[in-house]
C-alpha cells in the first residue's frame, strides 16, 4: 500500500518535472519563434478584425450587415493565411489546401450566423466535406473517408431529422419560417471579443510552441538532413514499416510477386529493416536474401489499423462502452412520457381549436 | 500512382506548412466558441460543439503528419465515437426539451440557472 502511494507520489513529481522542466531543456536551436513563422502585428490585427467582422456577420435584429462582416471576417483570414505563406514561401501547403481551409472557414461562419438551423445544418455539411478534403492532402485517406460516412452521412442526418421533427410554427404575421431565437444573437460583442481574444493567444501560443512539446526535437535536430523521418518514440519510420509489413506476409509476398521476384506462396518472407532488405525462406531449402523494391511501404489504412489494436486496445474498449451507453441514455430518453407544462397545454390547446376553426370555414 | 502517396506521405513537413493548418484549426475552434455563446437555438449549440470537435481533428491530424505518427489518426477515430455518442445524446435530450415547452430556445430553461 505504501509502495503504491509513493510510486504515485514518483509519477505525480515527475510530470510536474516535466512540466516545469521541459520547454526549458530545448536548446535554442530547437526553438521557432512567432515572427518567423507570421509578423504579429498582422496576427494581432487581423485577429481584431476577425471579431468585429464575425460580430458583424451575426444575426440581429432590424438592419444588418451580415454580409459585410462575413467578408470582413474571410478577408483577416484570409491575409493571415497569406502572411503565413509569403514568410516562408518555400514551404507553402498545397493550392488545394487554400481553397479547401477557404471553404471550410466560409461555411463554418455560415453555421453560426445562419438564422435558419437547416441551412445551419447543411452549411456545416460542407465543413465536413472540406475537412475530409484537408484530411486527404494530410495524407489520412481512411479519416477522410470515414469523415464523410460517419459526420456527413450519421451524424448530420440525425441533425437533420431532429430540426424538422422539432420545427415550430414562426409567429404571426412573418412568413419568412424564421424564428426570433434564430435571429437575434445573444451578446455577440462580448462572446465575439472574448473568443478572438481566445484565437490570439492560441494562435501566438501554438506557432510559438510547435518545436517546444519535449525532447523529440533535439533528437531530430542533433541526427541533422533527413532525420525528420524520426518516429517520436525514437523508432525510424522505415522500422515501423517494416514491423506493419512483416505482420502482412501475404501481402508482402504479392508486393514481391508484383515486382518479378519469384516466390512460392509456402516461402516465409521478413524484412530487415536497417539493411533494406527482404530475406525469403522457402519451407526446404536455403534462405536469400534480396533488396526491398522501391515504393513497398504500409497503406494508410494499414498503419492506422495496427496503431489503433496495437497501441490503443483499451481506448476502444473504453469507446465501445461509451456507445453502449449512449445508445441506452437515447432510448431511455426517449420512451419517457413528458407532461406538458400548464402553459404549453394550453397553447397546444388553443392552437387546435383554432385550426378546428379555421377547418370548419 | 500508389508509389506518389506514399512518397507525398513520407516527405517531411515544415513548421510553416504545419502552422497554416493549426491555424485553421484554432479559427474553426473559435467559430464554434463564439456560436455556442452567442446563438440562442438549442440544436445549433450543440451543432456548434460539433464544429469545436472537428478543428480539434484537424489538429491531431495535422500534428500526426508532423510527426509522422498515426496516434493523431486514431485519436480522430475516438473523437468521431464520443461525437456520434454525444450526438445521440444531446438530440434525445434536445427533443425531450422541446416537447416539455414546445420551442428550441435555450432561454425557456433560464430557470435552471438556480
Amino acid at each position: 500500500m505504501l509502495g503504491q502511494r509513493s510510486e504515485v507520489g514518483e509519477w505525480g513529481w515527475s510530470v510536474w518535472k516535466l512540466a516545469r522542466v521541459g520547454p526549458r531543456r530545448c536548446g535554442p536551436h530547437g526553438r521557432i519563434d512567432l515572427e518567423q513563422l507570421i509578423n504579429p502585428v498582422i496576427l494581432f490585427t487581423m485577429c481584431a478584425l476577425g471579431a468585429i467582422g464575425v460580430c458583424m456577420a451575426l444575426p440581429r435584429r432590424g438592419l444588418t450587415a451580415q454580409f459585410i462582416g462575413a467578408t470582413i471576417a474571410g478577408l483577416a483570414g484570409g491575409v493571415v493565411l497569406l502572411a503565413l505563406t509569403l514568410k516562408n514561401f518555400e514551404h507553402h501547403p498545397n493550392i488545394f489546401f487554400y481553397i479547401f481551409a477557404a471553404v471550410a472557414l466560409g461555411s463554418a461562419l455560415r453555421v453560426i450566423t445562419h438564422p435558419r438551423p437547416v441551412y445551419a445544418a447543411l452549411y456545416f455539411i460542407l465543413t465536413i466535406v472540406a475537412s475530409a478534403g484537408l484530411y486527404l492532402i494530410l495524407a489520412a485517406e481512411f479519416m477522410a473517408f470515414a469523415l464523410i460516412i460517419v459526420y456527413a452521412g450519421a451524424i448530420l442526418i440525425t441533425y437533420l431529422f431532429v430540426i424538422m421533427l422539432a420545427s415550430q410554427a414562426s409567429a404571426e404575421g412573418d412568413d419568412s419560417g424564421e424564428l426570433d431565437y434564430d435571429t437575434v444573437a445573444r451578446e455577440p460583442i462580448a462572446a465575439s471579443f472574448v473568443s478572438f481574444l481566445l484565437l490570439a493567444a492560441l494562435t501566438a501560443m501554438m506557432f510559438k510552441g510547435v518545436t517546444n512539446l519535449g525532447d523529440v526535437r533535439e533528437d531530430v535536430q542533433a541526427t541533422g538532413a533527413g532525420a525528420m523521418r524520426l518516429h517520436p518514440l525514437g523508432k525510424s519510420v522505415e522500422s515501423r514499416d517494416a514491423g506493419v509489413l512483416n505482420e502482412m506476409p501475404r501481402r508482402l509476398r504479392d508486393e514481391l510477386k508484383k515486382a518479378g521476384i519469384e516466390i512460392a506462396q509456402t516461402d516465409e518472407v521478413a524484412i530487415n529493416a536497417g539493411a533494406k532488405t527482404v530475406t525469403i525462406k522457402p519451407l526446404s531449402g536455403t534462405a536469400r536474401t534480396i533488396p526491398l523494391p522501391e515504393g513497398v511501404s504500409p497503406y494508410n489504412v494499414e498503419n492506422v489499423g495496427f496503431n489503433l489494436l496495437g497501441e490503443h486496445p483499451g481506448s476502444i474498449e473504453i469507446a465501445g462502452v461509451i456507445l453502449l451507453m449512449a445508445m441506452l441514455g437515447a432510448v431511455v430518453l426517449s420512451r419517457k412520457q413528458v407532461e406538458l407544462d400548464e402553459e404549453a397545454k394550453k397553447a397546444h390547446a388553443d392552437m387546435l381549436s383554432s385550426d378546428q376553426a379555421g377547418g370548419v370555414v | 500512382m500508389t508509389t506518389l502517396l506514399a512518397q507525398a506521405a513520407a516527405a517531411p513537413m515544415h513548421e510553416a506548412t504545419l502552422a497554416h493548418y493549426l491555424f485553421v484549426a484554432v479559427a474553426m475552434f473559435v467559430m464554434g466558441v463564439v456560436g455556442f455563446l452567442t446563438r440562442r437555438n438549442l440544436i445549433i449549440m450543440f451543432l456548434c460543439t460539433e464544429l469545436m470537435f472537428q478543428a480539434a481533428g484537424i489538429a491531431l491530424i495535422a500534428f500526426g503528419r508532423f510527426w509522422f505518427d498515426y496516434t493523431g489518426q486514431s485519436f480522430v477515430i475516438f473523437v468521431v465515437t464520443v461525437a456520434a455518442a454525444e450526438a445521440a445524446m444531446a438530440l434525445a435530450l434536445v427533443v425531450l426539451l422541446f416537447r416539455k415547452r414546445e420551442s428550441l430556445s435555450a432561454d425557456e430553461w433560464q430557470s435552471l440557472k438556480g
